[in-house]
């Protein structure tokens, strides 16, 4: 020891007493109860200032906002308390194994499963801004608008309970979601459970404020009755997730011709693709954003829903702010001055919102069906649906009638003959493709 | 060799360091989110959990009159319209604004009388109405990439035929419906609009992102679209009751797209919203009805 210079003595324990300081600040005592965050996007949105406001706007829209923040509470209870009203159809012995904190109970059994596998993505408020959520793409889905992707069920209906375990067993290929397959049965359950919660409570969320903003005038208060919350606001929600098993799509027979037991390049198979290359190419519309070749190339600069309604709300906030800015102020009355302020207020709130409350938008690029990895599942009934009804929230249509009764771009039983064509996409010889075959995505960087 | 011991362990204690600045993080500061209050929150839970009692009067419009009565006026526009702004017309160019150059149609205004189009006029609740729901469909078509009809109303129940009358395909996707489905070129297929929107919302068409137009569809059919030169009429209304109607524009700066109008007679709401009751056989005319520059949005 005698030959160690004391300067790296002294250096070293600084460095240690720098980390202890730095560990104390950090500090270890006890945490924040969980809460459940505001949509703070839908509640700035729909508190424009009125024009009769007697009280500074700030106040009156954190006083609106608080309020449904209450009333959330009622219903919903907390991420450590979740309750289920009777009508919400919810089961709270499932939601209880979902929600918390992760522990284990008297007999072992482990409790707080979300946030062991599914908060640092979806965020406690299953608002898909968990903290990793910046660094995913695509971001993790936001479950409070209610609409999901992947399911067997007409374009705007809900998933059926299957439909989502399906999505937590098999994860979502191509995403960062993975596979939930090793967890017990009843726990995926629970977490489709806290998923259905999750949604239900973000979608009364949407109704509260819409309806705050469009029945009520300046100082009204949202009525707090059985007779408005569970009847006008809860009811239709639920009722949409109740009626999700009955609103499955039909299945059409696979016409004679197509073999899904044998590979798509098969003999068999041969007249199937040719088929569904015409319908690809033709009624199918396809061609329009996956491309000619199907490398997702065609029209390519589009928003999902979730991105939509940021993209749009930012461009709205950004017009309206540079035309406040710009209004004469000087040759306005007292009471039209106030308006202006107030309106001014809550557009840089709402700027302010937008940059902490909402990923930065992505825009969706249509699927390259060359690489053999489908989101929704790769089984020929899986690629079917999509085609079907197209894929909710996002900009695919479908190719399949909108509803019961309708009349599709693509009769039922021709939609398997595209999906043989995509089956055989990626196994395709590259030379069929010619001359005309584009840069692939690796050869343009 | 000691020297290069305590070299490591400097380094670790740094690394620690790091760590601990990394767990402590510096993410996007997000605003401060209004709490719920705990103690009231209870007292309307427990209001929630005990049975319904019985259900008193709730608001609905009481069917107190009879007969029926038209609502008519012009809007105006008391601004000057810039000129409509080109479209970026960037896909399918051998068909897509070919024949004609494709522009912006959010704010039409008529040269002349200065009548601003396509203000959407609507009775927010209505307890009685007076024509069966019509079987004809309604057509809503697309041509030159463009949507043919900016704002399209219909009546639930009554049958749509979204039309493709270009030789290139469209997809159409109406916002909040479960409609969005590819249309082959010269092809159309029906739909059956089943659920009231609130306000009108966005129809697009995902292939082409410049196509946008707007689409309401209400229980009553109580809907009007302002013409070319601004007027509108309503007809067969529900005499001897209170009415509200909604005023809607697509560029309006009000809340939802509510048109608010300077019209203290009709007490005309910010919102875009009046009051009126209307007597048997009237033809109410709200004459012309002045829209500020102001209201109006770029």
């Amino acid at each position: 020891m005698t030959n160690t210079p004391s300067f790296v003595h002294r250096s070293c324990y600084a460095t240690l007493a720098f980390a202890i300081v730095v560990g104390a600040a950090a500090g270890c005592g006890k945490t924040q109860p969980a809460s459940f965050r505001l949509n703070m996007v839908q509640a700035t949105k729909t508190s424009a200032p009125e024009a009769d406001l007697e009280r500074p706007w700030e106040k009156w829209s954190q006083d609106r906002q608080s309020q449904v923040a209450t009333i959330l509470l009622a219903m919903f209870g907390t991420p450590d308390e979740p309750l289920a009203l009777a009508e919400s159809g919810l089961d709270e012995a499932k939601l209880r194994l979902a929600a918390g904190p992760v522990r284990s109970d008297i007999v072992g059994r482990k409790n707080g499963l979300y946030r062991e596998h599914c908060v640092h993505c979806h965020g406690i408020s299953g608002d898909g801004m968990g903290p990793t959520a910046a660094f995913l793409n695509p971001y993790p889905r936001d479950y409070r608008p209610g609409k999901f992707k992947f399911k067997s069920t007409w374009r705007d209906a809900k998933p059926t309970s299957a439909d989502l375990v399906r999505v937590l067993h098999e994860g979502i290929a191509g995403t960062s979601m993975p596979s939930f397959a090793l967890l017990a049965p009843t726990q995926v359950d629970a977490l489709a459970e806290y998923v259905r919660y999750l949604s239900i409570r973000g979608e009364a969320e949407l109704a509260l404020f819409t309806y705050a903003e469009q029945e009520l005038g300046g100082d009204e208060q949202l009525p707090t009755t059985r007779e408005f919350l569970v009847d006008e606001i809860l009811t239709p929600i639920v009722g949409k997730w109740a009626a999700a098993e009955e609103s499955q799509i039909p299945i059409a027979a696979v016409p004679a011709g197509v073999d899904f037991g044998l590979p798509a390049s098969d003999f068999a198979n041969r007249e199937s693709v040719a088929r569904g290359r015409v319908l690809f190419l033709g009624d199918g519309g396809c061609v329009k954003c996956h491309g000619v070749t199907a490398l997702g190339d065609g029209q390519a600069n589009d928003y999902d829903d979730w991105n939509k309604t940021i993209v749009e709300v930012s461009k709205e906030v950004a017009g309206s702010l540079d035309a406040s800015r710009q209004a004469p102020t000087g040759e306005l009355s007292p009471e039209k001055l106030a308006e202006h302020r107030a309106r001014a207020e809550w557009l840089h709130a709402f700027v302010e919102v937008l940059e902490g409350d909402a990923l930065r938008p992505r825009t969706i690029p249509p699927r390259n069906l060359r690489q053999g990895v489908y989101r929704g599942g790769r089984r020929p009934l899986d690629l079917y649906r999509r085609l079907y009804t197209g894929i909710n929230g996002a900009p695919m249509p479908g190719v399949g009638p909108s509803g019961p009764g309708g009349k599709g771009s693509v009769a039922d039983a021709e939609i398997w003959h595209i999906v043989n064509y995509i089956r055989s996409l990626p196994y395709e010889f590259d030379g069929e493709l010619g001359a005309d075959r584009p840069m692939i995505a690796k050869d343009r960087f | 060799m000691h020297i290069r011991t305590m070299h490591i362990r400097t380094s670790l204690a740094l690394g620690l360091c790091l760590v601990f600045f990394a767990c402590l993080g510096c993410g996007p500061q997000r605003v401060a989110a209004p709490v719920a209050d705990r103690q009231a929150a209870e007292t309307i839970r427990a209001g929630l959990v005990v049975a319904a009692t019985a259900a008193t009067g709730v608001g609905e419009v009481a069917s107190s009159g009879a007969g029926w009565a038209t609502l008519k006026g012009r809007f105006v526009f008391a601004g000057t319209p810039g000129q409509p702004k080109p479209l970026v017309v960037d896909k399918d160019t051998e068909v897509c604004g070919k024949t004609s150059k494709i522009f912006d149609q959010s704010l039409r205004v008529d040269a002349s009388s200065k009548g601003l189009a396509d203000v959407v006029v609507f009775v927010r609740k209505a307890s009685r109405v007076k024509n069966p729901v019509p079987d004809t469909p309604l057509v809503f078509d697309q041509k030159n990439c463009e949507f043919l009809s900016p704002v399209f109303v219909a009546r639930l129940g009554q049958p749509v035929e979204v039309r493709n009358s270009d030789p290139v395909g469209h997809n159409t996707n109406i916002d909040g419906t479960s409609f969005n489905q590819l249309i082959p070129a010269g092809q159309s297929t029906t739909y059956s609009p089943n659920s009231e929107m609130g306000v009108p919302k966005t129809a697009t068409c995902n292939i082409h992102p410049w196509m946008k137009a707007y689409v309401l569809f209400r229980k009553d059919g109580y809907v009007a679209v302002s013409a070319a030169d601004g007027s509108f009429s309503i007809p067969d209304l529900p005499a001897g009751e209170p009415l509200e109607f909604q005023v809607w524009h697509a560029r309006s700066t009000g809340p939802s797209g509510g048109l608010g109008l300077e019209r203290p007679d009709l007490k005309w709401s910010p919102k875009g919203r009046f009051v009126i009751t209307l007597q048997a056989d009237d033809v109410k005319d709200l004459g012309t009805l002045d829209v500020p520059a102001g209201s109006i949005g770029t």
